[in-house]
């Protein structure tokens, strides 16, 4: 065992401490995160009034919304297909944030007495495995969420915060509210990844809700396709009440809003 | 694309009551049949001719077409499709089963979704659609059923019990899930036990049925993409390729010579990714704490390469029918592979450690053990497969893309239990890092999207080698480019369908560590 | 002179339980027994009482036979104790008899059943005050011949009649080897009569180990030790739940006084071996009697198995007392022979209240396994209360009375290191770890029973339909469980009588050592010379009145540097459990008095329905303890699968373990083999050839004549 604990060590000693500072400090690694689309202005005088339209209809999901000249962003809806950035002339800017967790409840922050010991119960309603896997990365030690406070826990007896992930799909449904039931409170619930805000690409069916809000009340939501760790990371700071919530207008993202931002 | 001419011809009994139908460019044998012929031709096929079965594809169009595909295990050579013709009305069929048993969840999965029977079929019901929660016979797929709401009538079988087979003085079945451990994907395994030694495993999937195969029918071909990229968010690209493929089939599109290379490179950097991050797993299903942490910082490594790389840590929205959404930069790609060299070498000190641990190997060794015979009765895919000696690999057998100009090898173990499963993932992880830098040597410049052409109708299957295995996605779509039926045959639904037999008589304690051996997706195989 | 009135009227009701049987209707006979046998165990219980508790004795001769054979009767202290114990079983069991005989009401003869009751009481009584060897064989074999009768008692079962049999057969081994045990003293004493052999000392080493070792296998058949046990795991559990309460209770206890009678009484152990065999067959039996019991289903066989491990840890404390006695240990000796009869006297009280807990639950819930049953403590509250305080004196649990007896046997155990041979340190050493180890297992054990039996889901639909057992049969459990709390909490009252008993028989003042007189209001003058010279030599004396009252405390001193041994109070310590229940409680209801209580059903891992069927059994549960002594138990296993249409649609897989007792599978089924083979053997003689039995005689003849002639010369 202890070439284990040496080979560990080693590794350490040469390549210094990986874990982010963040929240302490922003991580600015590139990779970190996808980002997200930026509302913009379309004011382009040769393609005319229908530019901003052409823009919002390249969204599969209905997450653009042009009005007036300018595409807002659902971020809900955001899938990450990068189509409004990538196909076509007018492109819609992204920019590489990652502290898009928004609560939208009024009492998503938990109590001081969970400042500093938090259990999480990560319930998968149906996720394509990609946000639940950066769920899981939350515990490798570039992010080590355990140096916060924060624990995953098996049993839902001893979790203060349920994360959802996944569209909610109908056959999990009763195990998702069963789950919630079984903590104790207070309680709250995260819910991860434009699949468990709208439904994704795969809801609303027979087999799948639009998001998870119509099994379960929602605290917080990140949105992302899928949100990175930081990102889900950032939503539990909210939680505990050791980081400013996103604006709520993020999960609408107006251009006014951003530009009173900037 | 494949294929050498094929040379077979059906035997003299049959050659009057079937219709054979070539593709022009000797990529598929269409034989056309009524469905009492389907059973001894699958036999035939299986038996005589030595192909593999692929997987069963069902579409309603006024009448039922059961499409049983199967493809060469040997050379590269052309498809084989029995398609057998029936009136709409008619919906009992004879099962094949009994012959090719990898066809079981097949029909099981038919019967549910379609409501078609399958006579001699002995366990029927109760498998998509779980009968405590929905009632049998509600055939979501057929086309009179719309998805787009729940039914308006919602009968469960209140006499539902779950199935138990192992009868043994005080034996009883410890339900696992479907919410269980701390972060895993949601499914039900009924442990079947006396105590401590656990008789037999049996899974219960489909918590996370989506409907993805439903909710794809009417949508642009585009936006199915979509779809196929998020069965299984892990291993988004060859899902979106594979889909992708099949639509360059269909549209007889070229996928210009940069963006096949590029495509190789970005497929072996996902299965790096993947096999690393399976590695990891396998190492925390053991609790070997050091081993684990060091598997994960390859894989965060290699998330945060992609995203830089591509703008996606999990290469989402970049496969589209055509080539790729995007360039990337000659130099990026080249740094790219600089970097995955780097970790494949990290991840080699990594294999010399554990192979030298005996704790770590005394859990795997002997566990979750899966023969070579099983394998090719359940016709498993992937590196699961490789690791019980059945080296199937469709990059080599039935190339795609690029793959037919690129030097590698299969990995192989014979042994089939945990510890050869784990050395197949750590051979695989090095040749795909041998591929990519291949693939960087090939790096031509050019576009990577051809043209936008007009919507063709027609149908196609597309297949690629997913980190998991096998993938198969047969899609037909009309003239307005829209998607008709979308049949999606991922590598986890096959091996999914033999976990039982790598979870029988063994101790409680090594479940989640064959769980974990096996590495596969809930969500690829829920759809 | 109560003693005389006593046992005369508790055998003339006797008489009149076995009259009244006959001339009642079959409906009545549940009632009768009760009234009777209530009526019938207090007065012997009166006289018991008297014998045990006064210095009186009793000793009459009853007639003379004209060969010389003089039958006496007698009541010492000893008889009086498991006269007492008798009594009391048979008081409650009685009463419970009323009710719980009514589930064999127009299926079997209640007569029947009345008429060999009150036999087996009388010959039980007789055989514990016979004093001589012929009136106690043939009360012995009474006893046998009727408890036989009783097992056999749902004789329509094929399993009854076989295990009866196997009773019978090994219990006349047993009597053979007992008898001749007793004929070797009687010859040397040249007195049949008890009394007389006290006095025997023309014994050689050789005789002596042959009487203790016929007495331990003559006597040990009956008591169940290993591995003379076979039948008993077979014939208790089939026995009517009352009559497994008696057997359990009252005649395993039999073996016991056999063995004390023999080999305290009338041959006190002076040889250092008898008493180290006793030790290990004492520690085997109880490690493999509860081994079978964690291992057991079904609940009144885990009961009979458990009674093996209870007889062995008797047998331990016996074996050290033997060994004590031997070293020249009287004080020791008596503290081993105290543990051993008070183990005994707890195990017949709570032994029999599970017993009849078990029947009740069999009766009412109709399943003894254990995997069927489940979740009872809801429809059968008191039984589940007091199968409960059973389950917690039997697994040895604080502050009920298994505890003080097996702790007292261990510490017995732990001054084998003050013993100057290293054979009997290592025996010593031996007996206490697997003393541990089985302490440690009748947890499990009964863990299990009760959890099995009354928590979590109903696991079949008989059980569903239980209803509580009436008050008459409650009642009588009620006062088992009571008994076994004060047993448990009052052993300061209970050893001094106990050493009583073995007072008369040399060294019972020795067991004065536990409650010390200091504590008393006696002063130390009273105490018997050899005692103090014990103590005094033991070590210093702890200051008197450090503990207010009549020595509440169990104490034992050692050496000057180690001036208390052990020291130990159930009783104070009883007030502390409550003063820290309440505490917690408290704690408790102030933490949450201004919180909700949610009250949520159990997690399940979200299935949609938990089944009964998805939760532990109780193979299960003890599946562990199976894993981990595989190689000691080795059950037979099974397995056979099905397919159906093709081989990998697997739809059955069965797998069976047949358990085969280690015994049997090392010493019976050999014994049984060679036994067979004999009769072959014989059986061929018996051909039918006149000629051939001419010669048979002849032989005979012959031989007797030559065996004459050698005796003569």
């Amino acid at each position: 065992m202890s070439q284990w604990v040496l080979s560990g060590l080693k590794a350490k000693i040469k390549t210094g401490i990986k874990t982010t500072r963040y929240p302490a400090r922003p991580d600015r690694a590139p990779g970190v995160t996808p980002g997200l689309p930026v509302p913009r202005p379309v004011r382009s005088a040769h393609s005319g009034e229908g530019d901003a339209e052409r823009i919002a209809n390249r969204c599969p999901t209905g997450a653009l919304d042009a009005r007036e000249g300018r595409v807002d962003v659902d971020l809900r809806r955001c899938i990450h297909c990068f189509r409004c950035a990538r196909e076509g002339s007018e492109s819609m800017p992204w920019e590489g944030s990652y502290e898009w967790a928004a609560a939208v409840s009024p009492t998503a922050k938990l109590g001081h007495a969970f400042a500093s010991s938090v259990h999480i119960r990560v319930v998968d309603a149906g996720d394509c495995g990609a946000c639940l896997h950066e769920v899981k990365q939350l515990a490798n030690p570039y992010y080590n969420l355990h140096r916060l406070g924060f624990f995953f826990t098996p049993t839902p007896r001893q979790a203060d915060i349920l994360l959802v992930v996944g569209p909610g799909t109908d056959q999990m449904r009763e195990a998702l509210t069963k789950t919630l039931t079984a903590m104790p409170t207070p309680r709250r619930v995260i819910a991860v990844g434009a699949c468990a805000l709208s439904g994704g690409v795969f809801g609303p069916s027979f087999a799948c809700s639009e998001g998870i809000r119509s099994i379960v009340p929602v605290d917080i939501e990140v949105p992302g396709n899928p949100p990175p760790p930081l990102a889900i990371l950032h939503a539990l700071l909210v939680a505990t009440g050791r980081a400013q919530s996103a604006d709520s207008a993020s999960r609408t993202r107006q251009l006014d809003a951003v530009e009173r931002e900037t | 694309m494949a294929s050498a001419p094929l040379a077979l011809s059906v035997p003299e009994e049959w050659s009057t009551r079937v219709r054979i139908r070539d593709d022009a460019r000797g990529l598929q044998r269409e034989i056309e049949c009524r469905p009492e012929a389907v059973k001894p031709l699958c036999s035939w096929v299986i038996q005589t001719i030595g192909y593999a079965f692929a997987g069963l594809i069902v579409e309603e169009a006024g009448e039922w077409r059961l499409r049983y595909a199967f493809y060469s295990t040997e050379a590269p050579s052309a498809w084989i499709y029995i398609v057998a013709h029936a009136p709409h009305a008619q919906t009992r069929f004879s099962s094949i089963t009994e012959v090719i048993h990898a066809a079981d969840w097949h029909e099981r999965e038919a019967e549910d979704l379609f409501g078609l029977v399958f006579e001699g079929h002995p366990r029927l019901g109760d498998f998509v659609l779980h009968d405590d929660a929905w009632q049998e016979g509600l055939a979501p797929m057929r086309k009179n059923f719309d998805g787009r709401r729940p039914p308006p009538l919602r009968m469960p079988n209140p006499d539902w019990r779950p199935r138990r087979i192992v009868s043994a003085p005080g034996a009883f079945g410890m339900p696992v899930g479907p919410v269980y451990s701390a972060v895993t994907e949601s499914a039900h395994f009924l442990l079947e036990t006396v105590g401590e030694d656990v008789i037999r495993a049996l899974p219960r999937f489909f918590y996370k049925y989506r409907a993805v195969e439903k909710v794809a029918e009417g949508r642009r071909a585009d936006d199915a993409l979509l779809l196929a990229e998020r069965i299984n968010g892990l291993t988004a690209f060859a899902h979106g390729l594979a889909y992708a493929q099949a639509l360059e089939t269909i549209g007889g599109i070229e996928v210009p010579p940069r963006a096949a290379t590029l495509r190789v490179f970005l497929a072996e950097l996902e299965r790096l990714r993947h096999h690393v991050g399976a590695i990891a797993e396998l190492c925390e299903s053991t609790a070997l704490v050091v081993a684990t942490s060091q598997a994960a910082i390859l894989e965060e490594e290699l998330l945060r390469l992609s995203g830089a790389l591509t703008g996606h840590r999990y290469l989402f929205g970049l496969a589209t029918a055509g080539g790729l959404t995007r360039d990337l930069p000659d130099a990026e790609v080249a740094a790219a592979a600089v970097r995955a060299r780097d970790i494949v070498k990290r991840l080699d000190r990594l294999e010399r450690r554990l192979v030298r641990t005996s704790s770590f190997l005394d859990r795997l060794e002997e566990v979750g053990i899966v023969t070579e015979a099983e394998a090719r009765a359940f016709g498993l895919v992937g590196p699961i497969a490789r690791a019980s000696a059945v080296s199937r690999d469709l990059r080599a057998i039935q190339p795609y893309g690029a793959y037919r100009d690129y030097v590698f090898e299969v990995p192989r173990e014979a042994e089939g239990d945990g510890y050869a499963r784990l050395r197949v993932l750590f051979a695989e992880a090095r040749q795909s890092l041998r591929l990519m830098i291949q693939a960087l040597d090939r790096l031509a410049t050019g576009p990577v999207r051809s043209a936008d052409a007009a919507p063709i109708a027609g149908a196609a299957l597309g297949w690629t080698e997913a980190p998991l295995g096998a993938a198969f996605h047969w899609v037909r779509v009309d003239e307005q480019g829209r998607i008709l039926r979308y049949r999606i045959i991922p590598p986890s639904f096959v091996n999914w369908h033999a976990f039982h037999l790598a979870a029988e008589a063994f101790a409680f304690q090594d479940f989640p560590i064959i769980l974990a051996t096996f590495g596969l997706s809930v969500s690829e195989n829920d759809r | 002179m109560i003693e005389q009135l006593g046992i005369g009227s508790f055998f003339a009701l006797s008489v009149l339980g076995v009259v009244g049987a006959l001339v009642t209707p079959q409906r009545r006979n549940p009632l009768l027994l009760a009234i009777v046998g209530t009526a019938a165990s207090v007065a012997l219980g009166v006289a018991a009482g008297s014998a045990l508790f006064t210095p009186d004795t009793l000793s009459v001769a009853l007639w003379s036979l004209p060969v010389g054979i003089r039958l006496r009767i007698g009541l010492d202290a000893l008889s009086g104790l498991f006269l007492l114990i008798t009594a009391v079983i048979y008081l409650v069991t009685s009463i419970f008899s009323a009710g719980y005989l009514r589930r064999y009401e127009n299926h079997y003869s209640l007569r029947a059943f009345t008429v060999l009751y009150f036999g087996l009481f009388a010959s039980i009584a007789a055989v514990l005050i016979t004093r001589d060897v012929v009136s106690f064989l043939l009360a012995w074999e009474l006893m046998a011949i009727t408890s036989y009768l009783l097992v056999n008692y749902e004789f329509e079962r094929e399993e009854n009649i076989r295990a009866g049999y196997l009773m019978l057969a090994m219990g006349e081994a047993g009597t053979l080897a007992a008898a001749v045990a007793l004929i070797l003293l009687a010859n040397a004493a040249g007195s049949l009569d008890f009394h007389a052999m006290h006095a025997t000392t023309g014994l050689g080493p050789a005789a002596r180990w042959a009487v203790f070792l016929l007495s331990l296998f003559g006597f040990g058949v009956k008591a169940g030790l290993v591995p003379f046990n076979s039948w008993l795991p077979r014939a208790h559990p089939v026995a009517p739940a009352n009559v497994s309460a008696l057997l359990s209770g009252v005649i395993l206890n039999l073996g016991i006084y056999g063995i004390v009678r023999v080999n305290v009484d009338l041959l006190p152990v002076h040889l250092a071996g008898p008493g180290l065999v006793a030790l290990v067959v004492g520690a085997v039996s109880a490690f493999v009697g509860i081994l079978y019991a964690t291992t057991e289903n079904d609940t009144k066989g885990m009961l009979a198995h458990s009674s093996i491990e209870n007889m062995g840890i008797v047998a331990v404390g016996l074996g050290a007392g033997f060994s004590f006695t031997a070293a020249g240990r009287p004080a020791l000796a008596g503290i081993a022979f105290v543990a051993a009869l008070y183990h005994l006297t707890n195990h017949s009280v709570y032994k029999a209240l599970l017993f009849l807990g078990a029947g009740t639950v069999d009766w009412r819930a109709g399943t003894r396994d254990l995997d069927r049953l489940g979740g009872l403590i809801r429809l059968m509250p008191w039984t589940g209360l007091f199968f409960l305080v059973g389950s917690l004196s039997i697994a040895a649990m604080y502050p009920f009375s298994g505890f003080a007896s097996e702790w007292l046997t261990l510490q017995g155990l732990l001054r084998g290191t003050e013993l100057s041979s290293s054979v009997a340190r290592l025996v010593f050493a031996f007996a206490g770890v697997t003393l541990a180890l089985t302490a440690a297992l009748a947890v499990t054990c009964f863990v299990k029973a009760f959890a099995m039996g009354f928590l979590g889901h109903t696991r079949s639909k008989a059980a569903e339909s239980a209803t509580e057992a009436p008050t008459s049969m409650l009642a009588p459990m009620g006062a088992l469980a009571a008994l076994s709390l004060l047993l448990g909490v009052m052993p300061t009252f209970v050893i001094p009588a106990l050493s009583d008993t073995l007072g008369p028989l040399g060294d019972g003042s020795a067991t004065q050592a536990l409650v010390p007189a200091f504590y008393s209001a006696h002063p130390e003058a009273q105490l018997p010379r050899d005692f103090v010279a014990e103590f005094h030599d033991l070590g210093a004396q702890v200051g008197s009145g450090v503990i207010p009252g009549r020595g509440l405390v169990v104490l034992h001193r050692g050496g000057t540097e180690n001036p208390v041994v052990f020291a130990m109070s159930t009783s104070y310590g009883l007030i502390v459990l409550i003063v820290l229940l309440a505490v917690t409680a408290g704690v408790v209801l102030l933490a949450t008095r201004r919180r909700r209580v949610l009250r949520e059903t159990r997690w399940d891992g979200g299935v949609r329905q938990l089944f009964p069927e998805m939760t532990y059994t109780a193979t299960g549960f003890s599946n562990p303890v199976r894993v981990i002594f595989d190689a000691i138990l080795r059950p037979r296993t099974v397995v056979d699968t099905e397919e159906t249409v093709a081989q990998h649609f697997r739809v059955a897989i069965r797998r069976s373990q047949e358990p085969v007792h280690l015994v049997d599978r090392w010493v019976l089924n050999g014994l049984a083999t060679q036994v067979v083979r004999g009769a072959r053997l014989l059986a061929r003689m018996h051909h039918g050839r006149v000629s051939a039995y001419v010669a048979y005689v002849l032989g005979t003849l012959i031989v007797l004549l030559a065996i004459s002639a050698a005796l003569a010369m």
